[in-house]
Parts: C-alpha cells; sequence; structure tokens
C-alpha cells in the first residue's frame, strides 16, 4: 500500500511539472494586472482541486523559469507590510506560446481520455 | 512569527546545500514573500485562532522545506542556466567550433558585455570613490551617519543591477531579489548590518576594480573587434573607396596581393576575438559572482 502511494505521489509529480506552466501562464493571461506570487496562490486555492495536488511552493521556481524564457516578465515593489513583492505579468511571447501549449494540452486530454474511455467501456 | 518564517527559511538554506548561491538566495526570497503573506492574510481572517494552528496551514498549503527545495533544484534542471540552447549538443567539426561564437548568444553577450564595462564601470567607480569619501568625510558631522548608511545601501541597489546585467549577458545565474531586512530593525541596525557585512565591502572593491577592468576590455576585446573588422573591410575601403588603412595613428595603402590575405587574416580575428571575449566573460560572471553575492 505504501508502495502504491509513493507510485501516485510520483505520477502526480510528473503530471505537475508538465501542468504548473500551464496553469501558470493561463492565469497571468487572465489577470487584468500583474500579480505577485501570493495573489496567484490565492487564484488556485479557488480552482477546485487544485490544493491537494500541488504544494504552492513549488509554483515560485516555475513562475522564475517562465520569467527567465521570456514568456513572462517581473518587477519588485516595496510592500508596507512586509518583504518586497515580485509582480508578474505574461509577455506577448507568453501569449503566442500559452495558444500552442493550450492546443497540446487539447490534443493530450482527448487521446488519454479516449484511451481510458475504452479501457472503461471494455 | 517572524521566528517561525526564519527557522522555516534555515531549514529550507540547509535543504539546498550544494546548489546555487543565487538560487538559494531567491528562494529565500520567495518563501519569505509568501510566507510572511499568508499568515498576515490568515490571521487577520481568523483572529481567534491559534497562531501555531495558523502557521501550520500555511505551510501545509506551501510545501515543506524538502519539498520546496526539491522543486526548485527539479525548475533549475529543466530550465538550465539562461541563454544555454535546449537542444543536446553533439561534438562539432573544429571549423564550425572555431566559427561557432559568430552565432553563439552567448559569445555576443560577452562581447557586448565588455564593451558596456567601461561604461557602467566608470560609474560605478565614481560612485564608489566619490560616494565613499564623501561619506568618510561626513562621518565627522552629526548628519554623517545617515549619510554614510544611505551610500552603503546604494551599493547593494548597485550589487543587484549589475547582477541582472552580468546574469543577462554573461549567462550567469545572480539573484533577483535583494536579501530581505526586516522592516521592524531600526535604520542604526540597518547600517550597523550592512557594515559588518563582508558583502558590503566586496561589492565596494569590485565596483572600484571595475573601472580598470572595463578600460582593459573595452581596449582588448573592443579594439580586436575593430581591428578585425577593418581587416574584413580593406579589399573594399582601399580599392573601392580609396581609404588607407589605419593602424597605430599610421596610415598606409597595402599592396594588392596583400589584401586578400589581410582580409583573411580579418576573418580570423573575428572569430578569435569572441572566442576571447567569451573566455573573459565566464571568467568574470564567476569573479562577479564571487563578489556580489552573499555565501
Amino acid at each position: 500500500m505504501i508502495e502504491n502511494i509513493d507510485a501516485n505521489k510520483k505520477f502526480q509529480k510528473e503530471l505537475n511539472s508538465g501542468t504548473a506552466a500551464l496553469v501558470l501562464l493561463s492565469l497571468l493571461d487572465q489577470a487584468k494586472e500583474p500579480m505577485y506570487g501570493y495573489q496567484i496562490a490565492k487564484l488556485m486555492e479557488n480552482a477546485d482541486g487544485m490544493i491537494p495536488i500541488m504544494k504552492l511552493g513549488a509554483f515560485y521556481p516555475v513562475l522564475r523559469s517562465l520569467e527567465t524564457s521570456g514568456l513572462l516578465a517581473s518587477h519588485v515593489d516595496p510592500s508596507v507590510s512586509g518583504p518586497p513583492r515580485r509582480y508578474y505579468r505574461i509577455t506577448d511571447n507568453g501569449r503566442a506560446t500559452l495558444g500552442s501549449w493550450v492546443h497540446l494540452w487539447n490534443r493530450t486530454r482527448d487521446f488519454v481520455d479516449n484511451i481510458l474511455r475504452g479501457r472503461t467501456d471494455g | 512569527m517572524d521566528k517561525q518564517i526564519d527557522e522555516y527559511l534555515g531549514r529550507l538554506k540547509n535543504e539546498l546545500k550544494g546548489c546555487d548561491r543565487s538560487l538559494i538566495q531567491d528562494a529565500l526570497a520567495d518563501a519569505r514573500e509568501h510566507l510572511s503573506t499568508a499568515l498576515d492574510n490568515a490571521l487577520k481572517k481568523a483572529p481567534g485562532l491559534k497562531q501555531q494552528e495558523v502557521w501550520q496551514s500555511v505551510v501545509d498549503k506551501f510545501g515543506t522545506a524538502g519539498e520546496v527545495a526539491s522543486a526548485y533544484r527539479e525548475a533549475e534542471v529543466r530550465l538550465g542556466s539562461p541563454l544555454t540552447s535546449i537542444w543536446p549538443s553533439r561534438p562539432k567539426p573544429v571549423l564550425s567550433r572555431f566559427l561557432g561564437p559568430l552565432a553563439d548568444a552567448r559569445a555576443w553577450g560577452a562581447f557586448i558585455y565588455a564593451l558596456l564595462s567601461f561604461l557602467t564601470g566608470l560609474v560605478y567607480c565614481g560612485w564608489a570613490i566619490v560616494g565613499g569619501l564623501f561619506s568618510l568625510l561626513a562621518l565627522f558631522f552629526i548628519f554623517g551617519i545617515p549619510l554614510a548608511g544611505l551610500f552603503l545601501f546604494s551599493l547593494k541597489g548597485i550589487a543587484l543591477v549589475e547582477g541582472r546585467v552580468v546574469e543577462a549577458l554573461l549567462a550567469v545565474r545572480m539573484p533577483r531579489k535583494p536579501l530581505f531586512v526586516s522592516p521592524d530593525l531600526k535604520w542604526t541596525a540597518k547600517i550597523k548590518a550592512l557594515f559588518f557585512a563582508a558583502q558590503t565591502w566586496k561589492a565596494l572593491v569590485y565596483f572600484i576594480l571595475q573601472f580598470p577592468i572595463g578600460v582593459l576590455y573595452l581596449f582588448v576585446i573592443g579594439g580586436l573587434f575593430v581591428i578585425s573588422l577593418a581587416f574584413i573591410a580593406s579589399p573594399v575601403l582601399e580599392l573601392g573607396f580609396h581609404l588607407p588603412l589605419e593602424l597605430l595613428g599610421a596610415e598606409a595603402f597595402t599592396p594588392a596581393w596583400l589584401l586578400p590575405l589581410v582580409c583573411l587574416a580579418g576573418l580570423v580575428l573575428l572569430p578569435l576575438t569572441l572566442h576571447l571575449a567569451k573566455w573573459a566573460g565566464t571568467l568574470h560572471g564567476r569573479y562577479a559572482k564571487a563578489m556580489l553575492v552573499k555565501d
């Protein structure tokens, strides 16, 4: 049973590593203004089922990676109550990339769904 | 609550032992930003709850230090360093390796850095010497300590800017955020901490040396680049526009039979100059990291 839990965790982690960037790009694409890490995390908390599958701390390195790749841009603003905050926004390159990633995601999802449907139907 | 955050950050730093220093600094800054905001909001929302319970729920959502550290390690491995090609490298033929820098973003980045460092070095060195001397003199007066403090803070800010330039042009991972200093600390304590930090003085030395280094880069790398371009263009300039080749103040027309050789020498010198720029950039990146990033 323990082995099973470990296998589930590993599988979930593999899924997350591919989807985190897509989720973050999509959230920032929908945002009206630049958002800092905690605001993005709150949006994810509101998205059904996000929290149990991924720790919020794991999104921060993905944000930084996306920024280094030029898909996001950021600036730091001081905060009255605590440490300075890094605000992220999606770039034009990020929007274009998101478009192709959504297409790939839909294809992958349909493919997996079809296979799984066959398994349950059969 | 600050104590709990500091303890968490201590654990995170421990988990990231062996990673790049800039990555550790960024991870700590991200964690501090999230945890302090999340705690603050959670306590405001449910003032009746025990602090320990609130802290536990915040950490449950954010992840343990081990989980967060492993996320940073994985992201760094997946992305690699900036400007690094995502394609696996294959052994290349000698000619391709020799000409490689002409199409290598890192070589051109290092070349631009070498030219730029003359200007940035002038500004950094000027500020370090003039600001430093002025702060030293001001210490004899009542307003001296805040002025000296401002000067030390400015060094921290310039170090961050230089770090961004180094990362963008030399592809060396540098911190993207300044180290956090609690807003609750008195300004005298902040100045004291800066004064006793080895990093402050290392940054000061870096800024002073940046000018002579920038001059050296400009003369050697910039000079070789200009010479190589002049050699390449010499057949067109001399035969087409009747412009003589000028070297070290002396003007002379090259014999026609020598022009193809001069042009060829320029074509060899150009990639060599970019090789030199890339090599100097790699060394400079390591030096900048040692001097500007906290251990």
